[in-house]
């Protein structure tokens, strides 16, 4: 039985919704709701669940960094939350560190280290080391080993000359640092980072970045969750794509790319668009997928479109694009990104 | 290369766990250290107009009429003492009653709950600062009002203890329930407000129970903190008491065990829940 | 090149459009005061259980023969307690109340992010205040009102006094309770502990004010200390109109304080605001919490 540092088998979890909604799927569909029969008559309704996460399966191996890549509402967080038993499943089962979560939670909770709304979860009225000498206490860290961890991990986050002020004191980047030496603590095997990159400025996102590679190094297991696909394709030697409550798809993120290799995308910047000039491409035989997005205030749009052979297609594309005020200002074609295996396999954008 | 984790949970290990937990908060109230000086001073505030009324019925610092009820003419000595009740009954409701949606407003109950040590022992922790937070303040109070209006206590004091120890266990333990319900509640000033005032005004922590109009005499014979109150004046100042001092004791050792046991339950249950539902971190 | 029309604005300043802006926020503040439920406890039960503590023990200094009452009616030429302590302690609550509404309604705009949104309107800033205050009031007296009626019938006070002087003191009032209220309202917006502020200023009142003693009790350094409080005249006055036969003689003095008091607080309030709101302007502090 291979030992998989997380594994997780058709985890499902269901709130229940807001009344008056009926039944609704993470995908938005929703079944109306039961028509009211005359009083007398009306048997309990089953209260209406709304499912954030439908069935999802992982099997994450030991000293693997995992991207969990998914737009807004695909249910990451959740999925997050479930493996470090803040939440319990549905149904479904899964492993930590060989622990179950819902039966063995306090052994699972001891095997992770988390990071999830990074500002928030630390003592504003504390300082920084107290932040972490506590934690460290409530780890079970023995009390000689806690001090010299945390002056370790103080070193390691740069942060020796702010350790003894208040947190309150501190930008958000060093706050994320905090939360981020809090989960490596316990120098726990697996680590589990919900958009650990959230909010912070390019300079610091890429110091974290390059600070969860070295964890890899050192031998660490870490499932992170994100919507930039950047970010995944960089860290990640897999990815599981998820949307709407379902991994739709799981592998190395050349393995994903490779999928649509055959395609290729045509990146278009245009002035004076019209949604009907859209429809007239798209009816070109080979073109599929046409997203089209306007560039912040001016009359500029980005619009990608993936092609079967781009070299027939594109004569076709400009002849369309050409008079009535419209005018093509740049053309690329690009190899297709992460972005555009999720376009290609659910027909959606990843950023809204 | 597999990494060593460094968790060892032992029994040490977790009254160490319970420790911090108490240093943290015990740090966080000094913190902000206009709270400490409120509450020395708003007891004595709110005694002003009552040592004033009491004037207004006394002859010579002596209430006469009072000593009828309570056994004692020493009015203010008798308020002190309900004074400190109140505090520790303030502190309970709106301390306690707001420790964990505190915790879940400020976004930290999350990464308190994702630690590995029993959920029931951060309550335990909250508990004990505040109780001994609350201890200073109440002594720092009394004394300060004894030196202002007055205050005489010929009694034993070792004596007196045996009471406050399963009353305070017991209001703790209340505590623990009050604190789940008020995390589940979006808007929960108005609850505790009323309840703490009406908990303080029927425990006789004002005036002597039996002065009561005949209906409401039960209510106030009905909160066990009445008798906790009722054995500790007796013995710090000599009043008539409600029922015999043993019973009273009975009473108090019944309502500790049972405040325990409803505290810990609802808190469990309320952790059931929200495991289930996950309103953690949401608010 | 498409060309730009004229356009042309909306707005019609002058006074009935002032008027009318004023009218909208009173009704505004009114609406969100209705949809929060606890109001229906403020309203019913506070009256009669905040001076509850109060009176039962007066009633307990009374003692069981009545001893005690001879002792306090030799002193007050007061027959009756009850009516007495629910008369001040009312006072103080008025006070009190109007202290958290008024004191805090523009720091809550500035946490709820709309304080910014209504400062970008062309309305007199000050009518926010102004404004937000009507709705306070008249919820005030309905529970004043009720209160009345809940002493008067359920503890069987005996109201010999006057309802129309009851009311003329209560309107004599307002200036000063809610000139207080404004001070503190700009006060409140640029402080961080302003709580404080607040129990410093009601326990003023309790201590001084005689909610539940007569003034004579005062040690004479105190007494002094009163008679610059606008709420001691607001509390002899209402004892005498509403539980005195004494008519509009016995009133006539506090009256005149009240007013006195009243014109200064509203003053100090406004100027207050004036302060706050240019300061606002230049280092653009407000709109941030």
């Amino acid at each position: 039985m291979p030992d998989f540092a997380i594994e997780a088998k058709q985890l499902v979890k269901k709130f229940p919704a807001r009344p008056g909604t009926g039944d609704k799927k993470a995908n938005g569909e929703s079944s109306p709701a039961p028509k009211r029969k005359l009083w007398l008559f009306r048997k309990k309704e089953p209260k209406a669940m709304f499912t954030a996460v439908n069935g999802v399966d992982l099997q994450i191996e030991r000293g693997e960094i995992f991207g969990l890549l998914g737009p807004n509402g695909a249910g990451k967080s959740t999925t997050i939350r479930m493996l470090c038993t803040l939440l319990e499943p549905t149904s479904g089962t899964a492993r930590v560190n060989g622990f179950d979560v819902v039966k063995q939670a306090n052994d699972v909770r001891r095997s992770l280290g988390t990071v999830l709304a990074g500002e928030r979860s630390i003592y504003w009225k504390l300082t920084g080391r107290e932040n972490l000498e506590y934690f460290a206490a409530l780890y079970h860290i023995p009390q000689t080993v806690a001090k010299k961890r945390v002056d370790e991990l103080i070193e390691r986050m740069e942060l020796k000359d702010r350790a003894n002020e208040l947190v309150e004191k501190y930008s958000t980047g060093m706050r994320q640092r905090i939360a981020i030496a809090k989960a490596l603590l316990a120098r726990p095997p697996i680590l589990l980072l919900d958009e650990p990159t959230l909010g912070l400025d390019p300079q610091a996102a890429r110091n974290l970045r390059e600070l969860i590679a070295q964890l890899k190094q050192e031998g660490h297991t870490i499932l992170l969750t994100t919507h930039y696909m950047e970010e995944a394709d960089q860290l990640s030697d897999r990815i599981g794509i998820i949307d709407t409550g379902k991994v739709i798809a799981l592998d190395t993120p050349e393995g994903l790319k490779r999928r649509i290799e055959q395609k290729e995308v045509i990146r278009l910047e245009v002035t004076g668009w019209h949604d009907e000039i859209g429809d007239r491409i798209k009816s070109i035989s080979g073109i599929e997928n046409l997203m089209s997005r306007q560039q912040g205030e001016a009359d500029l749009w980005e619009v990608n479109m993936q092609a079967h052979n781009s070299r027939t297609a594109l004569p076709r594309i400009v002849e369309h694009i050409s008079g009535n005020g419209t005018r093509l200002v740049n053309m690329n074609i690009v190899k297709p990104s992460l972005e555009d295996v999720f376009i290609h396999l659910t027909g959606k954008a990843l950023r809204d | 290369m597999q990494t060593q984790p460094l968790s060892q949970p032992t029994l040490s290990s977790h009254l160490r766990a319970l420790f911090a937990l108490i240093r943290k908060d015990w740090k966080q109230y000094w913190r902000y250290p206009l709270n400490a000086v409120s509450s020395i001073f708003q007891p004595l505030i709110w005694i002003a107009p009552v040592y004033f009324m009491g004037q207004a019925f006394s002859v010579n610092g002596k209430a006469i009429g009072f000593s009828q009820f309570s056994g004692t003419t020493d009015f203010m000595s008798f308020i002190l003492l309900g004074t400190v009740l109140e505090s520790f009954i303030n502190a309970v409701f709106w301390g306690m009653g707001y420790a964990l949606k505190n915790d879940m407003d400020s976004g930290v109950m999350e990464s308190n709950w994702l630690t590995p040590i029993p959920r029931l022992l951060i309550l335990v922790g909250h508990s004990v600062t505040n109780l001994i937070v609350t201890a200073i303040t109440s002594i720092g109070m009394l004394l300060l009002g004894g030196m202002i209006f007055g205050f005489n206590a010929s009694g034993d004091v070792l004596k007196a203890l045996l009471p406050i120890i399963p009353m305070m266990l017991g209001l703790y333990g209340f505590g623990f329930a009050f604190a789940a319900v008020v995390m589940l509640m979006r808007e929960a000033n108005t609850l505790v407000d009323v309840s703490s005032f009406l908990v303080q005004i029927f425990s006789g922590s004002n005036f002597p129970v039996n002065a009561l109009p005949r209906f409401l005499l039960p209510v106030a014979l009905a909160l066990p903190l009445t008798y906790g109150l009722d054995s500790v004046r007796a013995h710090l100042i000599g009043t008539k008491t409600i029922l015999p001092l043993q019973w009273e004791m009975v009473l108090l050792i019944i309502f500790m065990f049972v405040m325990l046991w409803i505290g810990t339950a609802t808190f469990r249950s309320l952790e059931r829940r929200v495991r289930t539902l996950g309103t953690l971190g949401q608010h | 090149m498409r060309s730009e029309m004229n356009v042309k604005s909306l707005a019609l300043p002058g006074f009935p459009a002032d008027v009318q802006a004023f009218w909208a926020i009173v009704r505004r503040e009114w609406t969100i005061f209705i949809r929060y439920p606890s109001w229906i406890i403020a309203l019913f039960i506070w009256p009669v259980i905040f001076p509850m503590g109060y009176i039962l023990t007066a009633r307990a200094l009374s003692g069981m023969d009545g001893s005690g009452l001879t002792t306090f009616q030799n002193r007050t030429g007061l027959t009756e307690y009850v009516g007495y302590i629910a008369v001040g302690t009312m006072i103080w609550m008025w006070q009190n109340i109007v202290l958290w509404a008024v004191g805090y309604s523009l720091r809550n705009e500035q946490m709820r992010g709309t304080l910014e949104s209504n400062w970008l309107s062309p309305t007199w800033r000050f009518a926010y205040l102004l404004g937000s205050s009507i709705p306070q009031m008249v919820s005030m007296f309905m529970l004043m009102l009720v209160s009345g009626l809940e002493y008067a019938f359920l503890f069987k006070v005996d109201f010999s006094g006057s309802l129309w002087l009851t009311l003329l003191v209560i309107l004599a009032a307002i200036p000063s309770v809610y000139g207080l209220g404004f001070a503190f309202a700009s006060v409140v917006i640029t402080l961080k502990e302003a709580n404080a502020f607040v129990f410093l200023v009601r326990g003023i009142v309790m201590i001084f004010c005689g909610i539940t003693y007569p003034l004579a009790m005062l040690p004479n350094w105190m007494q002094s200390v009163s008679r610059w409080l606008p709420q001691t005249y607001i509390i002899h006055a209402m004892r005498t109109a509403a539980l005195s036969t004494e008519g509009f003689s016995g009133i006539t003095f506090d009256l005149k304080m009240m007013m006195l008091f009243g014109v200064a607080w509203l003053a100090i309030g406004y100027m207050l605001f004036n302060m706050m709101e240019r300061r606002a302007r230049q280092t653009g502090a407000i709109g941030q919490y």
